[in-house]
């Protein structure tokens, strides 16, 4: 499967009647952006109004409490459409042409429960912290419905609907566009790939996805990731926003829709593909609660390795604790099928970094990149303008009692960063 | 004798009042609803259990919220003793482990995040045995203000 991906720079976002992105600039009409939020039944139903603004690299801005951040792009050539099975139909994508506005996002913001977390600083320390704040960022706060308190489900769904919306109504005014770059990426089918490659080590990404329940959700072209079984995905899929992020916990590892779109381990795969290894396809399994769940995906992840003839695989986690136990699972379970494996993960190792990491261990797990300790503690410096609300920052992961100080600073660990600890390793953070 | 997977063999150990709230009485599990016990003596006594040889059917540290900053907890086991299980017996120490490595918040938690600390138990836990949570939160026999 080949998909072109033409890219397009944004250094400037401005508010404009007139929707368009002329010479790096997107200009774009929040209003017309509403509007088609609003066609959606379920947005309709619960958000009771939105309010826009634009953050930029570099200014005195704090966004909070973060649920998404996603990157717009637009299919122009191909079967499908982005983000299927949800905002466009069900087929197949990750072939073709999309164009990609890079350089910024649709962050949207706005309380869905009150111990929320996620900030991003455009300036100051906690900056250094976050990717996002070396993006132009359309913020959209969502603002609830009454009743919202007893639905949700309802809630999330609908704040999660109306970011891509954004996203895919941004995305749409790249269609025209002459990209200023474009790239190509193209895995090859099983028998295909080893005549290419005969010689290169056969290597996968298994990609674990967040799927406990409410506000700890992933889906697949639209399919809740809890009910799926392991399976397989062309890596360009995960380009075309197959897979979507409805995870609102744990703002530092969480893995966000652009996280997904601009996945890190698929991007150095490509970039090693045909030279040093031959880069097979993605293994997406889940991260459920019920422990048979979790045999059934882990042992289908390790059956589905060896089928592929595998010799190594990537393998990332998404959040703390529960899916630890995935993570070790999957990866003693691969490497007794004879395939070797390195993991991604974070730590919480405490604040002062002397506890254990993981809350699972296994000695067959021995080669391990690390993003960072979320338990280390940041104090972040007051900002001028803060887009959301700063009333869940004293309740919000990370943060503790007395944590917003009087003079506006806040005292917190790192996880209330949105993608602080990232554990596909989309940041800088690591250790030796 | 309840067979292992059955839900007439879950044993639903909680301190979260949502939970009997919404899923007493609504199948084939047994909830054991202890609100006097903290999240780590919910956490202690489902160890116990495992190790007297019950089986462990959830994890115990569902969710990204972390154990300092949540007081709720629910955890399944077995009705039935089905013989020891060293890995499961693992997974419990470990999470007692993790728990323990945590800072004290020590914060106030108003009514309204408490409702929220509890949904967000409630939820994984029903969306672990396949419980519609949606349906139990409309149907809840002691609905919240």
């Amino acid at each position: 499967m080949k998909l072109e991906l033409g890219f397009t720079q944004i250094n400037d976002i401005q508010f404009s009647k007139e929707c368009k992105v002329d010479n790096g600039t997107l200009y774009v009409d929040p209003e017309a952006v509403k509007a088609f939020m609003y066609e959606d039944d379920d947005v309709k139903a619960w958000v009771k109004d939105f309010t826009f603004d634009v953050a930029k690299p570099g200014e005195s801005v704090r966004i909070t409490p973060v649920k998404d951040v996603i990157e717009p792009r637009v299919k122009v050539e191909g079967p499908g459409g982005v983000f299927p099975g949800v905002i466009s139909k069900v087929d197949t994508v990750g072939s073709g042409k999309t164009h990609v506005l890079r350089g910024m996002a649709v962050v949207t913001a706005g309380k869905i429960v009150g111990f929320q977390e996620g900030i991003i600083d455009m300036s100051g320390p906690g900056a250094d912290y976050t990717p996002f704040s070396k993006l132009n960022n359309f913020v959209v706060v969502a603002e609830p419905a009454d009743g919202y308190q007893d639905n949700k489900h309802e809630y999330e769904h609908a704040v999660r609907i109306a970011g891509l919306r954004a996203a895919t109504f941004i995305g749409e005014l790249a269609r025209d566009l002459t990209p200023d770059e474009t790239q190509v990426f193209e895995t090859y089918g099983i028998k295909e790939g080893i005549e290419k490659f005969p010689d290169l080590p056969r290597v996968a990404y298994v990609h674990m996805l967040q799927s406990q329940g409410l506000l700890h959700d992933t889906y697949v072209y639209g399919v809740d990731a809890k009910r799926t079984l392991t399976t397989i995905l062309n890596p360009t899929e995960t380009m075309d926003g197959a897979i979507i992020s409805g995870n609102c916990v744990s703002a530092c590892d969480k893995n966000t829709t652009y996280h997904h779109e601009n996945n890190p381990v698929v991007k150095s795969l490509f970039e090693a593909h045909g030279k040093t290894l031959n880069y097979v396809c993605n293994i997406i399994t889940n991260e459920n609660v019920y422990l048979a769940d979790k045999q059934r995906s882990s042992d289908w992840t390790a059956k589905l390795c060896r089928l592929l003839d595998l010799d190594g695989v990537i393998v990332s986690q998404e959040g703390f604790g529960n899916p630890d136990t995935d993570l070790i699972m999957n990866t003693k379970k691969i490497e007794l099928q004879g395939v070797k494996t390195t993991i991604i993960t974070d730590e919480y190792a405490g604040q002062d970094g002397k506890s254990q990491s993981l809350a699972d261990a296994d000695p067959l797990a021995d080669a391990v990149v690390t993003g960072g300790n979320a338990n280390e503690v940041i104090v972040l410096p007051k900002m001028d303008k803060v887009i959301g609300m700063l009333d869940y920052v004293d309740v919000i992961a990370g943060g503790h009692a007395g944590s917003l100080r009087p003079d506006g600073t806040i005292e917190a660990e790192l996880q209330v960063i949105t993608g602080a600890t990232n554990e596909m390793g989309f940041n800088r953070l690591s250790a030796r | 004798m309840a067979t292992m997977g059955n839900e007439r063999d879950f044993l639903i150990l909680t301190n979260n009042p949502l939970v009997p709230a919404c899923m007493e009485g609504k199948g084939k599990y047994t909830i054991r609803f202890c609100p006097e016990k903290s999240y780590r003596e919910i956490l202690v006594m489902a160890r116990d259990m495992v190790y007297a040889g019950h089986t462990l059917y959830t994890h115990p540290l569902s969710g990204s919220v972390k154990p300092n900053e949540t007081p709720y907890k629910s955890v399944i086991v077995s009705v039935e003793p089905h013989g020891f299980d060293s890995d499961q017996g693992e997974i419990m120490a470990n999470a007692i482990a993790v728990f323990d490595k945590f800072t004290p918040i020590g914060w106030n938690l108003n009514e309204r995040i408490l409702a929220d600390f509890q949904l967000i138990d409630y939820t994984l836990l029903a969306g672990a045995i396949n419980f519609d949570a949606a349906a139990g939160i409309s149907n809840q026999s002691t609905r919240r203000e």
